[in-house]
């Protein structure tokens, strides 16, 4: 394809460039800003991060958010992986495509829709809203994107491998974790990195589930935004953004990787067919 | 005789409501090169996948030295595969593949070294052990699938067309290489192949199959002058195979002519298949020919021409002549007894040897 | 192996069927129950006899629809373009960056640009148009919901243009197509798959917006989404909230149903 652009269709892409990054560069711009509210930047100061530095409160709450993230993601990659494992093994295709409809209708459901009927899940249950709440609610919506990420990696590994483990020697444990696990590894991996950003990202689900006294970020930022602009949000807003560039460009690089090997691979299949 | 190492009674193999094998017996004997030869489809490697035990037969018996091993995994069996796309493991590198069997049962350190670096020389990879996977050749990668697969040292090596991914001339090379390595390891190989010339040229023995059966077992020169019907000596090389009928003992009807043949033991005036050979045929002159041809195509294939024509009575015939002709041309074909071979229709394999021994012995006699 | 399946099902199975069958049948179970928690059918007999929801729901729509509408408008184009450039992929990432980054962060931000004496109205004063009231307008709640979900909507759509081969373009050429005939009997039509999941990805999560109907839409826009959230959360009326519940759910299938379409891709879960 001709990589050649008129001028209009650059200035369109540019305008959706500026679109879609504006609100987080002027987000991150004012943190830096002497005055109080998003408007007129007042002279460069590092006060907001000062004062996001000495808020315990939020603290905390950065602190429960990671938590909840961390360790929800690796409940999550493991159940997502065995289930991922499940589907893989289940021959019958009906079974199988059961699972992964069953499986698929928390990532096209609502979250008002998740939110709302964890809730009374939850209250039926007579679990008290708190961490362990919002802790089991992160784990259950990230559990199929894990899946979906692990199953397509282990679909294209050679399943003659399987077999060939079994034939050297190795017990059904073995051949799980000295070729199956190592083989998928990078697909375990970006589903782990997407269950942290899901849960990270999160807002109506914890708003329904979390009860009083435990707060992750994005709720703490809702019930402060309603109250008006307060540029120590914008200070962590700023953080955060650097947080989720690392974050991606960890995920970009070992996809990248993947690619890379997979690529690798594929030439050179390519050349032992030729 | 040699020992019998695996055994197979009535194995039928069902997916639903197909049936890929359809009643299979055959014995395998310790130290041979076995050949399963047959198209795509026809179940050969679905029999070695039940040796190997990664499919169950899902009904009769599969004997290992002796004892019934249907229920007995994959893991257990003194058999190892060398696969088709080789299954290496991409995560590890060519000493740890192969040293992976070896890593799952407690051999030391230093056991495993030797053995590893054995296997690799066996299979000519000596120094090539630090090697990532994604490093090395087709070829490179196939003989460190079966350095991994003889490691072990098993009673029996598969060989799933292991050949199929090369090019021509690597698996010319490679053919020389594994027959070597059998008769150096004195082990039985099970090879499966849908190249008959790869069957040819490697085999002490091969099973032809066709539709989940196994059609005649012999050595290569018995199933290529003698095929038991018209799929095998179709299959195996060139053949040309034209309809006639027996007049009596060593004399056979086609092509509106009597031939003296070497075939015997059929009913008189029994409709038959008569095959020859492209190779034992001849372009001499009309006078001199067997039977009179007119040529139709004429293609030079280096070695020798390929010449097609068609005869009087309509049956097409293909030469393999080192002398060139013209299109069009009327020329003489010429054929020994010895070059034609009869062959019944719906012959079973037993019905076909014993048949073979009748008149065999006769000739012996006389 | 059998035992093995079974063992990875268990976590598995566990979690489908708490996380999964059971919350779906909890929603429906409590939409029977009104208030005091008597078993009733008025919840729903509420739900078809008063306008106001009724409204509400055609509201709903009605926005998730615009939303939909103005989001294919701008990405079909810029996922065509982005396709053309080179470091195609790059770019695409660039695009897909601003999902990574919390929601409501990004809403927040929005409050800042539009509110009263924000960036925004300075800007409008400055050319002359003179001080307006942007946030808390449909306006505004349109133009925060487009400007979520348009990354949702142009990745499908990429990824269906970038399967694409060129041969089929090339063909359509040398068969005679001009450029827009290309594009509206070949490209268009092959790209379509995409499409209707970008719609799928986007109108759903529209129909239950309440994040930003409050924060940006000034309660001025009720959507489903916020119907349910009060009565979960201010009414505390569970019975009416899980009936609109129910209704969301059928909604939600029915859009699957149109844009019934087998394989998903590159959506990430998102719209709170």
């Amino acid at each position: 394809m001709q990589s050649k652009l008129s001028g209009w269709s650059k200035a369109y892409l540019i305008i959706v460039f500026i679109i879609l990054y504006a609100p987080i560069l002027f987000l991150v711009m004012y943190s830096f800003s002497k005055g109080n509210t998003m408007s007129n930047f007042h002279g460069f100061t590092f006060d907001h991060y000062q004062t996001l530095f000495h808020d315990p409160r939020l603290i905390q709450i950065v602190l429960d958010t990671l938590i909840v993230a961390l360790l929800s993601s690796l409940f999550a990659t493991i159940i997502g992986t065995a289930g991922a494992l499940g589907v893989y093994e289940t021959r019958h295709r009906a079974i199988r495509q059961t699972v992964l409809s069953l499986n698929n209708i928390l990532m096209v459901s609502p979250d008002v829709i998740i939110g709302a009927s964890f809730l009374i899940f939850f209250t039926m249950l007579g679990l008290r809203l708190g961490f362990i709440s919002v802790l089991l609610s992160h784990i259950a919506f990230s559990i199929p994107i894990v899946v979906l990420l692990v199953l397509p990696k282990l679909n294209e590994m050679n399943a003659s491998m399987i077999d060939a483990a079994a034939d050297l020697g190795a017990n059904p444990w073995q051949t799980l974790t000295r070729v199956i696990l190592p083989a998928i590894m990078p697909g375990i991996f970006s589903g782990f990195l997407m269950a942290v950003t899901y849960s990270l990202d999160d807002f109506a689900v914890t708003f329904f589930v979390t009860g009083n006294g435990f707060s992750t970020l994005s709720v703490e930022i809702y019930s402060r935004a309603r109250q008006g602009v307060d540029l120590e949000i914008n200070a962590l807003s700023a953080l955060w953004f650097l947080v989720s560039l690392l974050l991606i460009a960890g995920y970009y690089f070992l996809e990248q990787y993947n690619q890379g090997r997979k690529t690798k691979n594929r030439q050179q299949v390519e050349a032992v067919i030729k | 005789m040699a020992k019998t190492i695996i055994e197979f009674k009535d194995i039928v193999k069902r997916y639903g409501e197909t049936e890929v094998l359809k009643g299979i017996n055959f014995q395998i004997e310790q130290g041979k090169f076995y050949t399963l030869l047959g198209p795509s489809g026809c179940g050969k490697t679905t029999i070695l996948r039940i040796i190997a035990g990664f499919t169950d037969a899902s009904e009769g018996d599969v004997m290992f030295d002796g004892k019934r091993i249907n229920n007995v995994p994959a893991n257990k069996r003194k058999v190892n595969t060398v696969f088709q796309d080789y299954a290496l493991f991409p995560h590890m590198n060519v000493f740890d593949n192969v040293a992976f069997p070896l890593t799952l049962r407690k051999v030391s350190k230093k056991d495993i070294r030797t053995r590893v670096l054995d296997a690799l020389k066996m299979v000519q990879l000596s120094g090539y052990e630090d090697r990532e996977i994604n490093e090395i050749s087709g070829g490179q990668q196939q003989r460190v699938a079966i350095a991994r697969a003889i490691v072990n040292e098993p009673d029996v090596l598969l060989l799933d067309e292991p050949l199929s991914a090369l090019d021509m001339k690597l698996r010319k090379e490679m053919q020389y290489e594994l027959r070597a390595l059998q008769q150096r390891l004195g082990i039985t190989f099970i090879f499966v192949t849908h190249d008959q010339e790869e069957a040819l040229a490697m085999s002490d023995e091969i099973f032809v199959m066709n539709a989940g059966q196994v059609l005649q077992t012999g050595s290569p020169v018995d199933i290529y002058d003698e095929p038991i019907n018209h799929f095998v000596a179709d299959f195996i090389g060139e053949s040309n195979i034209v309809r006639g009928h027996m007049v009596a003992d060593y004399l056979v009807s086609f092509a509106g002519h009597e031939f003296k043949c070497v075939d015997a033991g059929m009913r008189p005036n029994e409709p038959v298949e008569v095959v020859i050979r492209p190779e034992d045929l001849d372009i001499t002159t009309v006078a001199k020919g067997s039977l009179t041809m007119t040529v139709d195509t004429q293609l030079f294939r280096g070695v020798f021409f390929e010449i097609t024509g068609h005869d009087d009575t309509g049956n097409s015939w293909r030469i393999r002549s080192i002398h060139r002709t013209e299109v069009g041309a009327q020329v003489g074909v010429f054929f020994d007894p010895e070059d034609i071979h009869v062959m019944r229709f719906n012959e079973s394999e037993e019905d076909f040897d014993a048949r073979l021994e009748t008149y065999e012995g006769e000739e012996s006699d006389r | 192996m059998k035992q093995g399946k079974l063992f990875y099902y268990i976590p598995y199975g566990l979690w489908i069927a708490l996380f999964v069958i059971a919350p779906v049948v909890l929603i429906v179970y409590q939409s029977f129950f009104n208030i005091a928690g008597h078993f009733t059918l008025s919840n729903y007999a509420t739900y078809f006899h008063s306008g106001v929801y009724l409204k509400m729901t055609f509201n709903s729509v009605w926005y998730a629809f615009l939303i939909t509408a103005i989001t294919l408008l701008i990405s079909y184009p810029t996922a065509y373009l982005l396709n053309q450039l080179k470091h195609k992929q790059l770019w695409l990432l660039l695009i897909i960056l601003p999902t990574w980054i919390n929601l409501l962060l990004k809403t927040y931000a929005f409050i800042g640009l539009l509110s009263r004496s924000g960036s925004v109205d300075s800007f409008l004063t400055f050319i002359g148009i003179g001080p307006k009231q942007l946030l808390f307008t449909d306006a505004s709640f349109l133009f925060v919901a487009t400007y979520i979900e348009i990354p949702f909507m142009i990745l499908p759509i990429y990824n269906a243009i970038a399967e694409l081969s060129p041969s089929y373009v090339n063909a359509s050429r040398d068969l005679g197509a001009s450029g827009w005939q290309t594009f509206s009997r070949v490209i268009f039509p092959l790209t379509l798959d995409g499409v209707k999941s970008g719609v799928q990805s986007v109108f759903i999560p529209s129909l239950s917006l309440f994040m930003i109907t409050r924060l940006i839409g000034g309660n001025r826009v009720i959507t489903l989404g916020t119907a349910i959230e009060q009565h979960f959360l201010v009414t505390q009326n569970w019975g009416m909230g899980s009936t609109i519940g129910v209704i969301l759910i059928v909604a939600m299938v029915i859009t699957m149903l149109l844009t019934g379409e087998r394989k998903k891709k590159g959506r990430t879960r998102h719209a709170k």
